[in-house]
């Protein structure tokens, strides 16, 4: 019998399913978790910088994992954390457009033979490995120089809102953690909005 | 418009099977997902959500049709509770099995997950793993060994020719990699079997303070590719120089294929298992969710699925129900929807051909009850226009019906006496009697037609009757006899004319014929007696003088008669124009002023009394007449009086002069009450019997009318009424007829 596997998979899912989903998400948060937790993840600093005409963000997160998910993570289960930007232009007479947004994805993995903690961005594909989780986590909140615009898209005078949040991916979890893990505060890992302004 | 198309789409059966098909189909991707179907597993929310979604919509149309039949069962509609009573036997006949089969396929599925565990295979793999890593450490051991041993090749040489000796080194020591570095971290040298490889691995910080710290450091760590492992191995060479800076030296080594291998095994399995455990509990919860899912959803589809047959079974019931009711309060157009070719197909189909047969009979009855009603419409019409009176008896004697003629023939009303036996009516109007005895007497001789004239007497005079009956057909067949029909006409008027006629012809022949000889007859006498009278003696001369004298006189007499008879056979044509009544009464009547009898003439005329269209001579003739024959009527009264009266009198809408003649005579004998109008009719020794006869002729003429009455105090009146002007004469006309058989005894 096939189990659950480890693998991620990149997510292909529709607009449609993805709105379904936070709806749903949406409705049981609101319905179920009304105790929720202090904020699980946090953004304590974003700066961008411009290199070769490419912006570049470097960014410092706090996570704080729940024991729920510490404990899932020691029994083998992987976790995917997904930073998630966005760049939009502001305008005055309407609402903000978005100019670009990109996904960055981190799985992180407790690898019980070498008793070590492997962040994969997967993104690039690049692996680390950790002994411990406090040093795989510290590391995981250090996210530098990421390209996030070439500077060719963006106009003298305009201004432009970075917005950048972080959250652990509950669609990647097995499928039998996720009726719970949607109903249970201790999964709700997640940042608020951070907007952080660029100018060109 | 789009709300007719979401109902149109979400009924019939088609949405129903798409549902099913689709509940169906998310429902065993569920469970695929559950299982940990790599294409599914991303799905599962999704499918979560949308068997979530069906419920809802499923409960959501099971409650709409709820409400729908409790709706229905409160407002008593036909098929209601048969389709209460389906839906509940469906839902039972659903929900009982399928319970049982959750109940236990819930043990099974506990126990089922609980097997996959046991305390033994959790051993043995903590074991495996332990030994696993029992044995890489042997092998970090050996690798640290020989790492630290051959670093001291490196003592001897010093930091720019290390590049040269060192990829010799490596491929000595068997390592993948090797790498010298300075106490800060700076490559000084480095060697690396994998030619792709540009750059040689960095040193961690944290191997550094570790090394810092006096420690050698040793670490299996996986790969990249995730299947392989490395050794990596970092020591601190000391400096050969005492002053000099140690230096670092990192080795990394491949593990064996076959270690690697195993090591995978050992790692995915207890993986494997370790999740398994920690899922033990939440995957038992998703399976219990799945079933109660499937649960659920078999129910609910299963009521909906009985609402939706039950309504389908029961529509044509309760057609049919619908149907029959309209049909029993009377509408035969009702049409039912066919449904299928089942027996309750056929059931619609007969039901349908019934009303049709039944509207058709019913149109037919309705036609020919409204062509009765038309054909009595008709029948009433001609009926109440008719001039001859109609009754018709039942088969009991009993007045069915009578039209007005034949109530104004008998001069009463005859509408109270339908239904009632002609006896009642004999009894309560006793001047029918005659009439009734004669048609009772027919119908006891059981004639089945008849024919009889007879003479009525009713308040207003004597009339003649021509009666004609006839026995009616029957209806039904129970009864022989259908009724009796009697058609009587008043003839008295018709009779009248015949007699005048009779009479106008007999006094022209008698005066034409009388007349002719008389003159030669007179002429004759007096030559006798003017030749023989003088030769003959004296009382010869005196019985000839006699004789001839008698012949003259009795020829004058004769000639005077024949011209009276001659006076009512022709009279000349009548010219009508205004006339005062009242000043020809006056003229006429002064001349009787100084009469024979001594008789006192009054007139009492009614001022008032406008002109009336007459012919002034005939009128005259007429006052003469009557005049003369009531001082003739009066020739033995001791203080004869004559009183002639005028009014004007208005009567259903008819202006008429009524001119009234009292005397104080003897009165009208009762045997000549009948006949006193007619011709040589007469109770006077020397009357012609002509007077009253020219009299009611000329009344005729003008059109009015006359009769005669006996008064209570003596005497006699002749009463005539003169219609004012021409056009009412027919008006007139009708009364006329009531009064014609009157009579006087004045002559």
């Amino acid at each position: 019998m096939a189990f659950i596997t480890h693998s991620y998979i990149k997510k292909a899912n529709s607009k449609a399913q993805k709105f379904l989903q936070r709806l749903c998400m949406v409705a049981v948060f609101t319905c179920v978790s009304t105790s929720v937790m202090a904020e699980a993840f946090t953004i304590r600093s974003v700066e961008t910088s411009l290199v070769d005409r490419v912006y570049t963000l470097s960014a410092q997160v706090e996570y704080k994992f729940s024991d729920a998910a510490i404990e899932a993570l020691e029994n083998g289960v992987p976790l995917i954390v997904l930073i998630q930007i966005e760049v939009e232009q502001e305008r005055n007479w309407w609402l903000n457009k978005e100019i670009a947004e990109l996904q960055q994805g981190y799985l992180l993995l407790y690898h019980a033979l070498t008793e070590k903690y492997i962040i994969n961005n997967l993104n690039s594909g690049a692996q680390e490995n950790y002994d411990s989780l406090h040093a795989a986590v510290s590391a995981l909140g250090q996210l530098e120089a990421l390209p996030i615009l070439d500077a060719n898209l963006t106009r003298e005078g305009t201004r432009y809102l970075i917005r950048l949040r972080t959250y652990l991916d509950l669609e990647a979890l097995p499928a039998p953690m996720r009726p719970v893990a949607y109903i249970s505060s201790q999964w709700r890992l997640e940042s608020d909005w951070y907007e952080w302004p660029l100018q060109p | 418009m789009a709300f007719t198309t979401l109902k149109r789409l979400f009924s019939g059966a088609k949405p129903i099977i798409a549902l099913i098909i689709l509940i169906l189909a998310s429902l065993g991707m569920l469970s695929d997902a559950l299982h940990g179907s790599t294409n599914l597993d991303t799905l599962f929310t999704t499918l979560l959500i949308i068997n979530v979604l069906a419920i809802i919509l499923l409960v959501g149309l099971i409650i709409k049709n709820l409400y729908a039949l409790l709706s229905s069962l409160k407002h008593n509609q036909s098929g209601s509770r048969l389709t209460a009573r389906l839906v509940l036997l469906f839902a039972i006949m659903s929900f009982l099995p399928v319970s049982v089969v959750y109940y236990f396929s819930l043990d099974f599925l506990k126990q089922g997950i609980d097997s996959w565990f046991s305390v033994r295979v959790e051993s043995a793999l903590d074991d495996a793993l332990e030994l696993s890593k029992a044995s890489l450490n042997i092998r970090k051991r050996e690798l640290l060994r020989q790492t630290k041993q051959i670093s001291t090749e490196f003592n001897a040489i010093p930091d720019e020719l290390t590049a040269l000796s060192i990829n010799d080194i490596r491929i000595n020591l068997g390592a993948t990699e090797l790498i010298l570095l300075n106490s800060q971290g700076i490559i000084i040298a480095s060697s690396s079997d994998e030619s792709s490889k540009l750059l040689p691995s960095r040193l961690g910080e944290s191997i550094q303070a570790y090394l810092n710290q006096g420690n050698d450091y040793v670490d299996i760590e996986p790969l990249q590719d995730g299947s392989r492992y490395a050794i990596r191995v970092a020591i601190l060479i000391p400096s050969a120089d005492p002053v000099g800076e140690p230096r670092i030296m990192q080795s990394t080594f491949n593990v064996a294929e076959r270690i690697n291998t195993l090591a995978n095994s050992v790692q995915a399995s207890y993986t494997v298992y370790r999740e398994r455990v920690y899922f033990r509990e939440s995957l038992k919860i998703s399976f219990v969710f799945t079933l109660s899912l499937v649960l659920l959803l078999s129910i609910l589809m299963a009521i909906w699925v009985a609402f939706y047959f039950a309504k389908r079974l029961v529509q044509p019931i309760s057609d049919l129900a619908d149907g029959t009711q309209a049909v029993a309060e009377g509408d035969y157009q009702t049409k039912l929807p066919t449904s299928g070719k089942d027996e309750l197909g056929f059931l619609v189909k007969s039901f349908n051909l019934m009303t049709q047969k039944i509207a058709m009979v019913t149109d037919e009855a309705n036609r020919s009850q409204q062509q009765l009603a038309e054909q009595h419409a008709y029948l009433e019409v001609v009926l109440t226009n008719l001039s001859s009176g109609v009754i018709t008896l039942d088969h009991d004697r009993r007045v069915h019906t009578c039209n007005a003629a034949a109530s104004q023939i008998l001069g009463l009303k005859l509408e109270p006496y339908e239904g009632f036996s002609l006896n009642k009516l004999s009894h309560e109007q006793p001047q029918t009697l005659l009439f009734i005895d004669m048609i009772l007497s027919h119908l006891d001789r059981q004639d089945r037609e008849w024919q009889e004239e007879m003479t009525f007497f009713n308040a207003t005079g004597r009339q003649v009757l021509l009666c004609r009956g006839s026995s009616l057909p029957a209806t039904d067949q129970i009864e022989s006899n259908g009724g009796y029909i009697i058609v009587f006409d008043d003839i008295t008027n018709l009779v009248q004319a015949q007699r005048n006629a009779a009479w106008g012809e007999v006094a022209r022949r008698l005066a034409h014929e009388i007349k002719n000889p008389l003159t030669p007859i007179q002429l004759s006498a007096e030559r006798l007696r003017h030749k023989y009278l003088h030769t003959m003696p004296a009382k010869d001369a005196e019985l000839l003088d006699r004789s001839t004298h008698t012949i003259v006189q009795q020829v004058e007499t004769l000639k005077e008669m024949v011209k009276a008879f001659s006076d009512y056979a022709r009279m000349p044509n009548i010219e009508l124009q205004p006339t005062n009544l009242n000043a020809v009464i006056r003229e006429v009547s002064d001349l009787y002023r100084n009469n024979d009898f001594g008789c006192t003439i009054k007139l009492k005329l009614d001022q008032d009394a406008p002109k009336i269209d007459a012919d002034d001579g005939r009128l005259r003739q007429l006052l003469h007449n009557l005049i003369k024959n009531a001082l003739e009527a009066m020739h033995d009264q001791d203080k004869p009086e004559l009183e002639i009266s005028t009014q004007c009198m208005e009567k259903e809408a008819c202006k008429f002069v009524e001119l009234r003649v009292n005397d104080n005579g003897s009165g009208i004998p009762d045997e000549l009450m009948g006949e006193l109008f007619e011709p040589y009719i007469t109770n006077k020794p020397k009357g012609s019997g002509l007077g009253l006869a020219i009299v009611k002729k000329i009344i005729e003429e003008h059109g009015g009318m006359i009769w005669a009455e006996n008064n209570e105090i003596g005497g006699a009146s002749v009463v005539i009424r003169l219609p004012v002007n021409k056009d009412q004469r027919q008006s007139l006309g009708i009364d006329l007829q009531d009064k014609a058989g009157n009579s006087d005894a004045a002559a």
